[in-house]
């Protein structure tokens, strides 16, 4: 009985702790076929790799030159779930991937690219080129600084504090930027609401589009920009007078300022509405947790 | 009163049911406005007839088919479409139609789109303002292009195949998606056959069509990397 209780603790106990050095300028790529990799960042030049896994399986850390990769293999069966928690230099670009692995990533300066099937994945910090992908998972992103692409199937995509080009696409989830300092913008959803509240720059190009949903722009006092609306079966609403120059069938076009900018919102089936900063509303955005019970009957 | 500036082309080629027809001429009686515009389509469909039958100056099918991921052109003959089809304007159409005539009236540019009895299509220009130069040129493609078709047929059959390698909640959370884009496209569709000359909804297709391959490449991906 007693080795019984002593073997299932063990099994309970992290089995894996390692730490290694790392040179300027590596990159961390960790492959989980399932579970969770927890990334942060620490004020040390040292990878720190702490695991929960299957005594069953075995933690690979190989330190190369330029990569340190994390993988597991497994000595009886299948490829088993492992928990990652791993410290990293707050430098250091991260590569991670999984199947049904959720991803969180805090405080890192470098470069981020993650992708899951199954998985959530929340970005707090990156820089250069951060790119966040999932099948059925939500992306969350915050704090982060570059060119930033993101790509859900199933689920939302929500961004707040971000300074840098944005191209953000799902297919059945919402998409909502908030307090965003940009000059690229590209949004799209087909079953979702989108949501821009940011920045918009003299020469900059937003584009924010959906088929089943309503869009909301933020449009900030003083802003120069060519506004291009387009709806089929939907309505057009602004918190500020507008005054239309050039009218289609169900698309219309008017100038802010000198209209510098090029913001395009469109929406098949809903509603775009304007707003002034901050006072975005929820709009038609539907409730995750409705879209999951949907998905389970 | 409700102008009838959106179905004046139908009246002009007749395509309107009886009833409209005459509710039309009705209006036209009433409202100088739409008895106006029906003169200006007169005359350009009048100018558009004699002029000499000339290709696309510029061919759009190329930049459309890139954003919907289809890598050749499925550009049908001009000629021999041309042989089978009428004359038939939107209002918008008529509109580029006749800055085209006005600025090479001595050249005779050639523009004319179809509608109706064929399931040839014009897919109109450009997604961005700052293409509006190439708004007045029009490309016949099949809205139903094989390309595209064939390439959606090639990854839905990995898919298929490989289902078995793939998480059936994955599979669910795929094919769900795929619904919802066809719904989407389906709408789109519908839409466009009402209004063929809508640049916003030419676009809009396009992007959803491209939507649907860009997950079943994905759904693909999954697939090879499980095998």
């Amino acid at each position: 009985m007693l080795l019984t209780l002593a073997a299932l603790a063990a099994l309970a106990l992290p089995q894996t702790d390692t730490t290694i050095a790392v040179r300027p300028g590596s990159r961390l790529d960790v492959n989980n076929f399932g579970g969770s990799i927890t990334v942060k960042a620490w004020n040390q030049s040292t990878v720190r790799v702490q695991a929960d896994h299957s005594s069953h399986d075995e933690i690979e850390i190989a330190a190369g030159p330029t990569v340190v990769s994390v993988r597991s293999s497994s000595r009886r069966g299948g490829p088993h779930t492992v928990d990652y928690t791993i410290s990293v230099p707050a430098w250091m670009s991260l590569t991670l991937s999984g199947i049904y692995t959720d991803i969180t990533v805090e405080g890192v300066t470098g470069e981020v690219t993650a992708e899951s099937v199954q998985g959530e994945i929340i970005c707090r910090g990156g820089s250069g080129n951060v790119s966040l992908k999932s099948v059925e998972g939500a992306l969350t992103l915050e704090k982060a600084r570059g060119r930033i692409e993101l790509n859900t199937v199933n689920d939302n995509i929500t961004v707040t504090d971000v300074v840098g080009d944005v191209t953000a696409e799902s297919v059945d989830g919402d998409i909502e930027l908030t307090n965003v300092e940009s000059s690229n913008i590209d949004l799209t959803t087909v079953d979702g609401g989108v949501t821009y509240d940011g920045t918009i720059k003299d020469g900059g190009h937003y584009s924010l589009s959906t088929h089943d949903g309503d869009v909301e722009l933020g449009v900030p006092p003083g802003t120069n920009a060519t506004v291009s609306v387009s709806t089929f079966d939907g309505d057009f609403e602004a918190d500020f007078p507008v005054s239309v120059t050039n009218t289609t069938k169900r698309r219309f076009t008017f100038t802010l300022g000198s209209g510098s900018a090029r913001v395009e919102v469109e929406s098949f089936d809903g509603d775009i509405h304007l707003r002034r900063p901050g006072q975005l509303g929820p709009g038609k955005h539907r409730d995750k947790n409705h879209n999951d019970n949907e998905d389970n009957q | 009163m409700t102008h009838w500036t959106d179905r004046l082309s139908d009246y002009l080629d007749g395509a309107l049911s009886s009833a409209d027809r005459l509710d039309c001429a009705r209006h036209l009686e009433s409202c100088a406005e739409c008895a106006a515009t029906l003169d200006e389509l007169r005359r350009v469909v009048a100018r558009a007839q004699v002029l000499e039958n000339r290709a696309p100056r510029a061919d759009l099918w190329a930049g459309i088919a890139s954003r919907i991921g289809v890598s050749s052109p499925g550009i049908t003959s001009l000629g021999a479409e041309r042989a089978r089809r009428r004359v038939a304007f939107t209002l918008p159409q008529l509109a580029a139609a006749s800055i085209v005539l006005v600025l090479l009236s001595a050249g005779g540019a050639w523009l004319a789109l179809s509608r109706g009895g064929n399931h040839e299509i014009p897919l109109t220009v450009s997604r961005r303002t700052d293409d509006t130069a190439a708004a007045a040129t029009v490309s016949w493609v099949s809205r139903a292009d094989p390309k595209y078709d064939a390439r959606v047929a090639e990854l839905q059959k990995a898919l298929d195949e490989g289902r078995g390698r793939l998480d059936t909640a994955t599979v669910r959370v795929i094919e769900k998606n795929l619904q919802i884009i066809d719904a989407a496209i389906g709408q789109a569709r519908r839409a466009l056959a009402a209004d063929p000359a809508n640049q916003y909804l030419n676009v809009h297709l396009a992007d959803t069509m491209r939507r649907k391959l860009d997950l079943l490449r994905t759904a693909s991906a999954l697939v090879n990397a499980r095998t």
